[in-house]
């Protein structure tokens, strides 16, 4: 599981609702997968990404060098682009789990595959 | 023409004057005898084809005697049945919109289609039925002489759903006396054929064996039945030689229905249809939320988990339209693939960041080998945040829930993960195989398909035929499509027969039911297997085990009104593609 795709992810206890953003993540085995840089996806991307919460996710991972906000004229920082393309794209979290904020539930990650189903008390009606 | 529907087809001898009959008649009210308003429809077509049915036999185990009693018998029978309200009496049942039942012997039990054996009802079966049965018995007409009656009464407009009787409730021998007006009694085989059978005034039907464990039997709701002019009012097939059809126009059929309860299970030679000898009950129509949920456990969620390895070989070939829509989304796209099997399509357009879920945990797995970012979680809750994807993709996922108000759910969740503006494109499986005149893929690949096609029309004249819907709960209409108001309340359909049993599927054949499940030949060794798309295995030869995955194949229109009830998208495009229904939505 990348960060961008933490970054999307969110709890959908029952009752839950917008309080279940973001999940709070402790990972226990990361590992580092080289993507090809491409500077036009990186920024485009930047606009989408809720920085508490990646901020939040990269300092539970102990990530280092990870850009507090989008800086002006971002789109042609190339240093910029590239911290954020390895913070979003090349840190994978393999085995760890994802905590739902309000309701307290953990979701496992099992080889980088987060398993986010729910019992039927805990699904939303 | 939406199929299995009945049409009425007129040849004028001028085009001048089908002009005319087409202005006057098309559109026009008229009021039938329930006074029912109905609409009629007319509609040029180039010619109409049928299919020959070739020599049809009845169904193994199944006779017809006719003129068994007398009309005088016939007379003092109908009297003998008292049909007053009578609540003290035990016997009887009152009668909805539907036909009238009365019990002797032994009381039916609707709910589960079963017998109270421990308490049968006091008086037995009336003195006039005993004799009679003697006497039948004595004649070798039947072999065994039935302890329980039902009696039913038919007016015109009303039937029964297809059904088998309940095997560990009764015996082999099952006999059915017809009085007051024939009719046509339907005899279906679940490989779909059907088998039309005329049951004359005063005889006896007599089901035993294939006919009685098999086949189901159902009478349709109608006014008037397809007879053979030729044979007049005797018993037999009704066969396609339609130079001799007309109507029939019924009469008000009581029936007299005897059977013998059984007091030990059922060892009968279809296991399959048994419900002494399955573990558990087959499947049938769910009647509520927590119903649909423990079938969709059970037929698709475990079979997905189980064949998920071979599946996903069978699942290489990427849908031209589906690619078109992923690659022309512009670059940097969030996308999400709810249902993404196999990751088919996660991988297809490198400018995108895509994330696919789905309910299988083995088939995320084969995901996550190809390097693609995937989760486990069911459709109907989709932990993403709301308004967080540029586009979604949805591709024969929602057909897999069991009622319609789960697919809108379905529906309600892809439209809430989309940004305002974003996308969506929903593909599922159309109960119309054949369109346009062209067969779909999975038609196509059916070595042993023969015949044509039935009925050949101007396809820029296509039009959507609604007839007046019987409120009996029709099993055997093909497609009805829902009004809005029905999704928003929530309807379930009423059955009469209570627990309908979900038709089996033949693979490559064309669907006779919306409901359904679906064979799934499991193959180990799946590179032997020749690929085959999109919808399993051609295989005949098969000797490995059968899984059956549950569908709601959907009719034309379904899915756009089901869009439609979504008050934050709008429908962008709506068609056909190779078997499947498409949508393109756009969130407001």
């Amino acid at each position: 599981m990348k960060l961008l795709t933490h970054n999307l992810l969110s709890s959908h206890v029952r009752g839950v609702g917008p309080r279940g953003f973001p999940l709070r993540l402790q990972a226990t085995e990361v590992r580092v997968i080289p993507v090809e840089f491409n500077p036009d996806f990186v920024a485009r991307m930047i606009p989408k990404v809720e920085w508490a919460a990646l901020l939040e996710a990269a300092d539970h991972l102990r990530l280092a060098e990870v850009p507090k906000g989008p800086i002006q004229g971002y789109e042609q920082d190339e240093t910029f682009l590239r911290k954020m393309h390895h913070v979003l794209l090349e840190v994978e979290v393999v085995e760890g789990t994802l905590q739902c904020p309000e309701s307290g539930r953990v979701f496992p990650i099992t080889r980088g595959i987060p398993n986010m189903l729910l019992n039927e008390e805990e699904t939303e009606t | 023409m939406p199929p299995n529907k009945p049409y009425s087809f007129v040849t004028y001898k001028t085009t001048e004057e089908s002009k005319k009959a087409y202005a006057t008649l098309n559109g026009q009210n008229i009021v039938n005898d329930l006074g029912q308003k109905i609409i009629l429809y007319l509609n040029f077509v180039e010619k109409a084809q049928w299919k020959e049915l070739g020599l049809q036999a009845l169904p193994p185990g199944l006779k017809v005697v006719e003129e068994i009693i007398s009309s005088e018998d016939e007379k003092l029978l109908l009297e003998s049945v008292s049909w007053t309200e009578d609540t003290d009496n035990p016997n009887f049942q009152k009668s909805l919109k539907h036909r009238r039942v009365k019990h002797f012997g032994y009381e039916f039990h609707y709910e589960n289609n079963n017998v109270h054996k421990d308490k049968p009802l006091p008086g037995g079966l009336p003195d006039i039925c005993d004799s009679m049965l003697e006497k039948w018995l004595k004649e070798g007409f039947i072999r065994h002489k039935p302890d329980q009656l039902t009696v039913n009464q038919y007016e015109p407009g009303q039937g029964i759903p297809a059904h088998i009787d309940t095997h560990s409730a009764f015996e082999d021998e099952i006999i059915s006396l017809s009085l007051g007006s024939e009719i046509i009694m339907d005899f279906k085989h679940p490989d779909g054929v059907t088998v039309p059978v005329m049951l004359p005034l005063r005889s006896l039907l007599v089901m035993t064996g294939e006919s009685r464990y098999l086949w189901t039997h159902g009478i349709t709701p109608r006014k008037f039945d397809t007879v053979q002019a030729s044979k007049g009012h005797k018993s037999g097939i009704i066969t396609g030689d339609v130079g001799d059809l007309t109507l029939s126009k019924r009469g008000i059929r009581t029936s007299f229905t005897f059977r013998k309860v059984r007091q030990t299970p059922c060892d009968c030679s279809y296991p399959l249809v048994c419900d002494s000898q399955m573990k558990e009950p087959p499947p049938s129509f769910p009647e509520s939320d927590k119903e649909a949920s423990q079938l969709e456990q059970k037929y698709v969620h475990q079979v997905y988990e189980e064949i998920a390895g071979h599946f996903s070989s069978t699942r290489h070939t990427p849908w031209p339209h589906i690619v078109e829509f992923l690659k022309a989304l512009p670059s940097g796209s969030l996308v999400a693939d709810v249902g993404c099997g196999n990751g088919k399509y996660l991988g297809i357009n490198k400018e995108l960041y895509m994330i696919g879920c789905d309910r299988s945990q083995n088939l995320v797995d084969i995901c996550r080998e190809k390097q693609y970012q995937a989760f486990v979680c069911d459709a109907l809750s989709v932990p993403v945040r709301s308004g967080s994807c540029d586009a979604c993709i949805s591709i024969a996922v929602i057909h897999h829930f069991a009622t319609a108000e789960r697919r809108m759910a379905a529906l309600q969740e892809i439209a809430r993960l989309l940004r305002s503006g974003g996308k969506a494109l929903i593909y599922v499986w159309a109960m119309e195989q054949e369109y346009q005149k062209k067969k779909s893929k999975y038609l196509r690949e059916n070595k042993s398909n023969q015949g044509r096609q039935e009925i050949s029309s101007d396809p820029s004249a296509q039009e959507l035929f609604v007839e007046p819907v019987p409120d009996t709960g029709h099993q055997d209409s093909a497609c009805s499509i829902p009004s809005i108001n029905d999704f928003q309340k929530g309807r379930y359909h009423s059955r009469e027969v209570a627990n309908s049993m979900l038709p089996i599927h033949t693979n490559r054949t064309s669907f006779h039911s919306q409901d359904l499940l679906v064979p799934w030949h499991l193959k180990g060794n799946a590179s032997k297997e020749k690929p085959t798309e999109p919808f399993g295995p051609a295989g005949t030869h098969d000797t490995g085990p059968v899984l059956h995955r549950y569908y709601h194949v959907f009719c034309e229109g379904e899915l756009e009104a089901a869009c439609q009830t979504l008050n934050n998208v709008s429908i962008l495009q709506s068609y056909y593609d190779q078997g499947n229904w498409c949508v393109i939505l756009q969130k407001a």
